[in-house]
């Protein structure tokens, strides 16, 4: 018993020892240096200034060409749709196919503006994965109250969404179902 | 029995642009009275203020779904017996099976053509 509190007592005066308290406050300096030297490389300002807003400005544009595009098309199939069965109507529908085939050309500008997208995605990706190892994250067990309350109104209400892959029951199962 | 062209058919969905093709194959089908609302609130206010004889309904819509609003109409006495047809791309066989457990006539995925919802119509409104 008597030695045990000896070797204890030995134990607490070594961790107390001013070698011991130097050498633990040079590893806590280290841990800070090399923290900061994470933190510099996330980069965080440069993504909340520069990347973020960028990728927000992207896809609010592919919104818009995908919107504007889908007008145009519509516009011209119901223009087509109205047309009287007289001896213009061959060229008329040409003239709206044209249109048709303009509009669609909104697809390679809004691919390469989704592109620039997932580039910065991959490179947010990246970072965080490499500052998450730096610094041995470890994920908080609760998520914040709105997105708790869109999670609990998406399995209330099955919001599933579009599945990834195309749709998980084909129609013809759901028909069986109906049969 | 022959579809009734006539009968007034409301088309609920937060895309206009899909209420745009949903009326557009409509009319190709020669029904001539559409309408329209952007959810299921707006749906359900229509729906107690004239007597559509079809609702096409999105499933994901704010703030009410189209889920809502099915069980919405099937609780209400006076709307209970209004043909409903699913129109969504909630695919999973889970969204597929409450939808018929809460009285759904028929159910289409998108992206879908002018046959299925022909199909499907004349099925729930008999042709």
């Amino acid at each position: 018993m008597m030695g045990s509190a000896a070797r204890i007592s030995g134990s607490v005066a070594d961790r107390l020892s001013p070698q011991s308290m130097i050498t633990e406050l040079m590893e806590i300096a280290d841990y800070i240096s090399h923290m900061r030297t994470e933190i510099a490389a996330l980069r965080a300002n440069e993504m909340t200034r520069d990347r973020i807003p960028m990728a927000h400005e992207e896809l609010g544009n592919v919104l818009q060409a995908t919107a504007g595009a889908t007008n145009t098309i519509m516009e011209a199939a119901e223009a087509m749709l109205a047309l009287p069965d007289d001896a213009g109507y061959r060229d008329s529908v040409e003239a709206q196919i044209n249109t048709i085939f303009e509009a669609c050309a909104f697809q390679d500008i809004t691919g390469q503006r989704i592109a620039k997208v997932v580039e910065a995605l991959r490179n947010f990706e990246l970072r965080l994965a490499r500052f998450a190892s730096a610094v041995r994250a470890r994920d908080e067990g609760g998520i914040d109250a709105r997105e708790a309350e869109r999670q609990e109104r998406a399995d209330r209400l099955l919001l599933n969404g579009p599945q990834p892959n195309g749709p998980a029951t084909a129609q013809d199962d759901i028909d069986a179902l109906f049969a | 029995m022959a579809l009734d062209l006539s009968m007034p058919i409301l088309v609920v969905d937060d895309y206009q642009t899909m209420v745009r093709i949903i009326r557009n194959l409509l009319k190709q089908l020669g029904f001539e009275e559409v309408d329209d609302a952007s959810d299921g609130t707006a749906a359900l206010s229509k729906l107690k203020n004239r007597k559509y004889g079809l609702v096409i309904s999105d499933w994901n819509m704010e703030p009410m779904t189209g889920y809502e609003l099915l069980r919405h109409v099937r609780a209400d006495e006076s709307l209970r017996t209004t043909p409903f047809i699913m129109v969504t791309a909630e695919s999973k066989t889970e969204n597929v099976i409450a939808a018929k457990k809460a009285g759904v006539n028929n159910y289409i995925v998108k992206p879908f053509n002018a046959a299925t919802l022909k199909s499907k119509i004349e099925a729930v409104c008999g042709a």
